[in-house]
């Protein structure tokens, strides 16, 4: 018997894992520049055993070394939280600034490693929709995923989400390699996705954009 | 003669409280936030390793370890990751990476591979400087 849990399908799957990946390499850079910082007061230690003086400056930077490095992990774990609960619900009213804002998110360290810049804009009126929210942020995330691709580095992404009369939307601005790869090299698994929330992307070449449209 | 090595890696933050406990174990330090800066000074100096991330933007480890093992066929070079697949472990080792650590490292240990390094580099030194003395023995007439 089908269950809600079969709508993640492969693709959904696969987006789980390349989030957990990332996070988990984003969590390991974090952890060795706080083990190298802590192993930078033992050293200090061991010198001031053996007579050095200790400059407490140094002492400070280190401890502000610490508190940067929890601050950052702690909002890693916080969009990994939000991105984790959101296969508790199936059928759930979504703000699109803030679902598209996690995703852009999770999406900061593979468009980090192209050098592409993502920016979140504040709609003029809140977009919300009634949808399953982890369909949605898959779809956005193979949507930013094409993006990305598209763009050179150097590039930003702007994300717009707009509330229109005829419905929800997300504009993704800045894609500069738009024509050259659109529609040819969307991700697997998009039409799948897309075809399951009823969206349509319509891109506007001269304008380099494309247009998520959702309800 | 201290080590001499190069630090390639992205985060600022790591590269320099490395740098600054490595050269406490009087290891010279030079760094480079992307690997095409890390090519640039790999080209310029001399180098007895290079401790070489991963995952870096535009470029990553990999290319980065296979453009450096072409150019210096003899040059250290130790991987350092926040999580590598063994695809990647045997793909670096199988470019002649002399080791594959994972972050956070043991600094003791990086240290050893250095210094282990270093002393491969003064033995390949002095063979080099043996066979071109014996070529200038063999060749010339005196």
């Amino acid at each position: 018997m089908p269950t809600p849990y079969d709508s993640i399908g492969q693709s959904g799957l696969q987006f789980f894992g390349k989030v957990s990946a990332s996070i988990s390499h984003e969590l390991k850079n974090v952890l060795a520049i706080i083990n190298e910082n802590a192993g930078l007061l033992e050293d200090l230690t061991f010198a001031a055993q053996r007579g050095s003086a200790i400059d407490p400056e140094r002492l400070n930077r280190t401890a502000q070394n610490f508190l940067k490095q929890i601050h950052r992990a702690d909002e890693i774990l916080k969009n990994m939280s939000r991105f984790a609960h959101s296969v508790d619900q199936f059928n759930l009213q979504v703000n699109l600034h803030e679902l598209a804002g996690l995703v852009a998110n999770l999406a900061g360290r593979p468009a980090a490693m192209r050098k592409v810049i993502l920016e979140m804009a504040v709609p003029q009126e809140p977009a919300t929709l009634t949808t399953n929210p982890f369909l949605l942020e898959n779809l956005i995330w193979l949507c930013l995923d094409f993006a990305i691709a598209a763009t050179s580095a150097g590039g930003t992404l702007s994300l717009t989400p707009e509330r229109t009369d005829s419905g929800i939307c997300l504009h993704i601005a800045g894609i500069d390699k738009l024509a050259e790869a659109f529609p040819g090299q969307m991700p697997e698994g998009y039409d799948d996705i897309s075809a399951a929330l009823g969206a349509s992307l319509v891109p506007d070449f001269s304008k380099n954009a494309l247009t998520l449209r959702l309800a | 003669m201290s080590e001499k090595i190069l630090l390639i890696d992205d985060e600022q933050d790591f590269l320099s409280v490395m740098s600054e406990r490595m050269e406490a174990r009087n290891i010279q330090v030079s760094t480079a936030s992307s690997a095409k800066e890390g090519l640039e000074k790999v080209a310029a100096g001399s180098f007895d390793a290079v401790i070489l991330d991963l995952m870096m933007p535009e470029m990553d480890g990999i290319e980065t370890l296979r453009i450096l093992k072409e150019k210096n066929p003899d040059l250290a070079v130790i991987l350092l990751t926040g999580h590598a697949t063994i695809k990647q472990g045997i793909e670096a080792m199988k470019l002649g990476a002399l080791d594959l650590m994972e972050k956070p490292a043991d600094l003791s240990l990086l240290a050893e591979k250095i210094k282990e390094a270093h002393v491969k580099k003064m033995i390949i030194i002095e063979k080099k400087n043996e066979e071109m003395i014996k070529e200038i023995l063999a060749t010339k007439g005196w």
